[in-house]
């Protein structure tokens, strides 16, 4: 019903070009159009220029030993001093482990739901349901980490941190109960459960966008063909989301070894009980540098980071250019 | 589908229009308004931690009205929340910026910003008499316990001269189980079993995220420490507040070596540690002790859920009782001291400060942020700042007790503390009045021996932020007994001995003997 | 098409979103009910099904310093801060879009690298406080956050979706770049504009560490910041005193928060949905 009704719509306001007129250049964007075009990114160019790249200077900390009094430019230089801080301790293993880990299943796991979803959401024709269940669960992602860190010791730990919801339900199943809080096994697939529920919704609306992009004829052509709702969502949809999808894992490869300090942090905090599977690279800086306030590390470490992840993103990008040209940013 | 294709056009040359016009409207107009301030009346800048209090504008235009009739100038405070107070203000000193105090301590950066030249050597400005007030509130004696290797670089905020951590618990509970007057560490424990048997809704021990180091090696006693109750002699130091304490040889005066050891080779450490563990096991702690944040666990004790609470010689505790008898009827509390010999016990004080005020280098003027710690060190002008209009948001109660009547609350530590000034609220019990005046008698305690030793974590920088990293994650559930104490401690070694604990103990040692030999 | 029977993969997702949306509903409902819940209530279960009607949290916020001056520094910061963002996104991406020889792909780089490389905290402070001296206009907290690289890339892969045909025949139509863009592209791509601009507003009406950063007037703060010093404000260390305070709920408090927070983004989304229509069917440039 409603599938007719946007159709009709669109149908009725056609992009109304000029009329024709003869001109010789076509196909590929001339020299003198480019040149006009680029004005168009000309604000972005010098926003960029001004609050990215010229405080870029002020990556030399990394190599410097900070001190307050004579700042970024006057501290003297330590050479690679602050990076042996963090690669050398007994951790530096462990924590590039769990960063990565942690990362790779947030981003699966996020990726695929907010896919998913979308894919779900689509099915459900202009309804008030649809409307409604779009945006209860956007909702999640504009929760504080501080509530959802109360939400979690509500159910994991109880409210005077004796048994909690989790621990009921299992006992009612007569299942053995968990000290969560103590317990670092089950909690990188906790983490990934709560950045699921924070950011798969975020995640359906990019999707959504891109599936209103998918023209209906193709729909209705694969109708003709007698294909099941399910075989389009396969067959037609999914492969229409790949690009949308690929750009927003190539992003995510980039950012793979920034751990989410917020709600990790807010979460898991100092409990150490935990960090064996949860402490990442932003977690253990914090911790052990809250107290010296050391520019100079955090910023070797911030672009050790950076260029771990952009060696990483320039593999992709050249997978993705030998693979599936079509999908790729560049 | 009803807005014309136009329209939308209209807007986005509109909004590149504006933005164009908004930058250049930034970029001119700004520079002027920064101009005036320099020209008209000075307005000191001063960092103050926490959010704005209720009714804050009132009381500043009141504090302002009296600061410009009393001495020319006003204040201009900034609120900067908790969380980030540390960064901020680490941000600002960075950025040269002209503010003109800011609250500091050992807990934020300040041996830093000492060592860097930051902040101000205050002995000369304080000696030179300009500021009566001031010196006639804060005991001398305090004073010279907070130089740092003979420099005093900040104005130490304190409402009672000594801090000794104790233990707030349900009076009523304990009358109920026949415990009339629980005084040592044994009826703690018997009150805390009980609270475990009887009343399966309370939590005998609350435990929130910043106790766990708290509880076993800790200055002046480790709160769950019995052995340290009945020696309060110990001195311990480390190199910042979450890193690893060290315990310093009682002799050290007399042989001239302070020999510091790691905590768990000092006497009655590890029998404590296997305390907590018995305590844990048997369920007396809240079980997301690691994680609960300090202000939920408070609102636990005043809804009646908690049986013990963390109390401070500050006068505070009884602020819950209020709150707390609104949800339980008839709910009492008592403060209790477990020293052997209770409060002829003399045990070891340090006397540091937990807070100073510090004069930016770059202030306006050092010599009116002076004026002003002056100003704040008089009755009236204290009270003001700490308790705000007087009858709209407290009404005195005789000399030294006040009401409160608003919920209008400032962060008096990072301004305006003075321990001979401070009222008490009018709530507070007699158990905690008995130990909140026993703390303002210095010569109820011992000085210890390594008193003004603050050691400079700067030679051993990168070492010790990685033993503060190993104890959060090894130490601290072992100091709530989380883990098996063994296995606990074998893996806290390897993972300090990795970290380079040999040579932040070597570190130590060579500051403390030459502590000592300066003494 | 409506008389068709249910299918049953469409039966499986209205089953999949009914779950989705019952995770994500309880805990909103649990937040919304507890902010009207009494204190001990909370501190005793932790949470509240069932609202008792206890309003303390919310009187707490409102009768605060400047929560309305603090509602309205917000708005104005969201719909400047949006449309600027959009604007400014839009040709950005458009450029990258279109594979300029030469400029496009130098401009992905361009684009990217801010993604990955931040100079830090010291050099941006510096830069806005003592080169441009934005402290305490809102536009301090508006400029650093102009454009997300993430979302040119989101845009960027919505323009190149629409397809090429229509521009070749706007071309042999004698249209331009620049018109081809606000003609053709722009009223096309209402889907991602609807998107880009959601997501800014959000980002913008979330944000508090900029206005930390630089505005330091109580009565320029805006929402956030005002949230995040009541929701933060939790002793960050045992060392530091606790304070004579009257009964403060805290977490009647932070539920409160969160809802006000929340509030007026719900309200916008429903907005931005309505542009989730098909904007584009082949059928009608080929004609």
């Amino acid at each position: 019903m409603s599938t007719l009704k946007t159709r009709h719509e669109s149908r009725t306001s056609p992009p109304s070009g000029p009329p024709a007129r003869e001109r010789r250049t076509r196909g590929k964007v001339t020299g003198r159009t480019s040149w006009s075009v680029g004005l168009l990114a000309l604000p972005a160019v010098g926003f960029f220029l001004v609050f990215n790249y010229l405080p870029m200077a002020g990556l030399v900390v990394a190599f410097k030993e900070f001190d307050v009094n004579l700042g970024i430019f006057g501290s003297p230089w330590n050479g690679l001093a602050n990076f042996a801080y963090f690669l050398e301790s007994g951790d530096a293993a462990r924590i590039l482990f769990n960063t990565l880990f942690l990362n790779v299943l947030f981003l699966g796991a996020t990726l695929a739901a907010g896919i998913l979803l979308a894919i779900m959401l689509n099915e459900i024709r202009g309804t008030f349901f649809k409307r409604a269940s779009q945006s209860v669960v956007f909702f999640p992602y504009f929760v504080s980490p501080v509530v959802i860190s109360i939400i979690l010791q509500v159910l994991l730990a109880g409210a005077s941190g004796g048994g909690g919801a989790v621990n009921d339900a299992m006992a009612g199943f007569g299942l053995p109960t968990v000290d969560w809080y103590t317990e670092p096994g089950p909690w990188p697939w906790i983490l990934t459960v709560v950045k699921v529920w924070q950011l798969g919704g975020y995640l359906s609306v990019i999707f959504l966008a891109a599936i209103t992009g998918i023209p209906e004829e193709v729909y209705e052509a694969g109708m003709i063909d007698g294909a099941s709702r399910a075989q389009m969502a396969w067959r037609i949809t999914l492969p229409l989301l790949k690009p949308t999808g690929a750009v927003l894992l190539v992003l995510g490869v980039g950012r793979i070894f920034y751990g989410d300090f917020g709600t990790i942090y807010a979460i898991i905090g100092d409990n150490g009980t935990l960090f064996e599977n949860t402490d990442v690279i932003d977690t253990y800086v914090f911790r052990a540098l809250r107290q010296l306030g050391d520019f100079g590390t955090t910023a070797a470490i911030g672009l050790f980071q950076s260029v771990v992840g952009f060696i990483l993103v320039v593999i992709a990008v050249l997978i993705q250019r030998k693979y599936s040209k079509e999908t790729s940013i560049l | 589908m009803s807005n014309p294709t136009m329209s939308r056009r209209g807007l986005l040359a509109a909004g590149g229009g504006l933005s164009v016009a908004a930058l250049l409207a930034a970029c001119s107009s700004q520079p002027k308004a920064a101009g005036n301030q320099a020209g008209g009346a000075l307005a000191l800048s001063l960092l103050l931690p926490g959010d704005v209090p209720a009714g804050w504008d009132a009381v500043l235009a009141e504090v302002n009205k009296k600061l410009q009739a009393d001495l020319g100038f006003t204040i201009k405070p900034q609120f900067i929340p908790w969380t980030s107070y540390g960064q901020q203000a680490l941000l600002k000193f960075t950025a040269g910026e002209k503010f003109d105090t800011a609250l500091q301590a050992r807990w934020l950066n300040m041996t830093q910003l000492a060592a860097s030249g930051s902040i101000v050597e205050l002995s000369s400005l304080l000696s030179s008499g300009k500021y009566p007030n001031l010196t006639a509130t804060i005991d001398p004696k305090i004073i010279e316990l907070n130089r740092w290797s003979g420099k005093l670089y900040g104005v130490p905020q304190i409402n009672s001269v000594a801090r000794f951590h104790h233990f707030s618990i349900r009076q009523d509970l304990a009358d109920k189980y026949g415990m009339s007057d629980i005084t040592d560490f044994a009826g703690l424990e018997k009150f805390w079993y009980d609270v475990k048997q009887k009343n399966k809704d309370i939590t005998p021990i609350g435990l929130n995220s910043r106790l766990p180091k708290l509880l076993v090696a800790w200055n002046p006693v480790g709160w769950l420490n019995p052995y340290m109750w009945d020696n309060p002699t110990m001195s311990l130091a480390s190199f910042t507040g979450e890193s690893l304490n060290f315990v310093l040889a009682a002799d050290g005066k007399q042989t001239g070596s302070s020999h510091p050891i790691p905590f768990w080779e000092a006497p009655g450490m590890m029998d404590a540690l296997r305390l907590v563990r018995k305590y844990y096991q048997d369920g007396l702690f809240n079980k997301n002790a690691l994680t609960l944040d300090s202000k939920a666990l408070d609102s636990q004790f005043k809804a009646g859920r908690v049986a013990t609470a963390w109390a401070m010689t500050d006068g505070l505790s009884s602020a819950a009782l209020p709150e707390l008898t609104k949800n339980v009827p008839g709910a009492m509390i008592a403060n209790v001291m477990p020293l052997k010999g209770g409060a002829n016990a003399k045990p070891y004080q340090t006397f540091q400060s937990d807070n100073f005020v510090v004069l930016n280098a770059k202030g306006q003027s050092n010599g009116k942020a002076m004026q002003l710690q002056d100003w704040a060190s008089i009755k009236e002008n204290h009270d003001l700042l700490n308790y705000g209009i007087p009858g709209k948001d407290w009404n005195p109660v005789g000399d030294d007790k006040y009401e409160k009547v608003s919920t209008y609350t400032f962060p008096g530590f990072a301004l305006a503390w003075r321990a001979k000034l401070e009222r008490r609220i009018k709530e507070m019990t007699e158990s905690e009045a008995k130990w909140f005046d026993w703390a303002q008698d210095i010569d109820n305690f011992t000085v210890d021996p390594y008193a003004s030793f603050v050691p400079d974590p700067e030679p051993v920088k990168r070492e010790n932020a990685q033993v503060t990293a190993a104890m959060t994650q090894f130490a601290n559930p072992l100091f709530i007994g989380a883990v098996d104490v063994d296995q606990g401690l074998d893996k806290l070694k390897k993972a300090l001995d990795r970290a380079g604990l040999a040579k932040l103990q070597a570190e130590m040692a060579k500051q403390a003997d030459a502590y000592l030999k300066g003494q | 098409m409506s008389g068709r029977k249910l299918e049953p993969f469409t039966v499986f997702s209205i089953i999949g979103v009914g779950l989705a949306v019952l995770c994500c509903a309880i805990p909103f409902w649990m937040i919304i009910s507890g902010s009207f819940t009494s204190e001990s209530e909370l501190a005793t279960t932790g949470y509240s099904l069932f609202p008792d009607f206890d309003f303390t949290a919310y009187e707490m916020i409102f009768t605060g310093p400047a929560v309305l001056d603090a509602y309205l520094a917000s708005v104005f910061i969201t719909v400047v801060g949006s449309a600027l963002s959009l604007a400014v996104t839009s040709g950005l991406s458009w450029v990258i879009a279109r594979r300029v020889p030469g400029i496009s792909r130098p401009l992905t780089v361009f684009s990217y690298l801010p993604m990955l490389f931040s100079g830090g905290l010291v050099p941006l402070y510096l830069l806005v406080t003592q080169y441009l001296h934005l402290q305490n206009s809102y536009f301090s907290v508006i400029l650093p956050l102009l454009v997300m690289p993430f979302l040119v890339f989101v845009q960027v892969s919505a323009f190149r979706q629409l397809p090429e045909s229509i521009f070749e025949s706007a071309k042999i139509d004698g249209a331009g770049e620049l018109r081809m863009f606000f003609t053709i592209a722009l009223p096309l791509s209402k889907p991602i504009l609807a998107v880009v601009g959601l997501f800014y507003a959000v980002h913008y009406w979330n944000d508090w560490f900029m206005a930390l950063l630089f505005i330091d007037d109580v009565h320029k703060f805006p929402l956030p910041l005002v949230l995040q010093n009541l929701i933060s404000n939790i002793s960050f260390t045992q060392m530091l005193p606790q304070l004579a305070e009257t009964a403060t709920p805290v977490y009647q408090l932070r539920l409160a928060l969160t809802t006000v927070a929340i509030g007026p983004i719900l309200l916008a989304y429903p907005f931005a949905q309505r542009y989730f229509v098909k904007g584009i069917t082949l059928g009608a440039t080929k004609g």
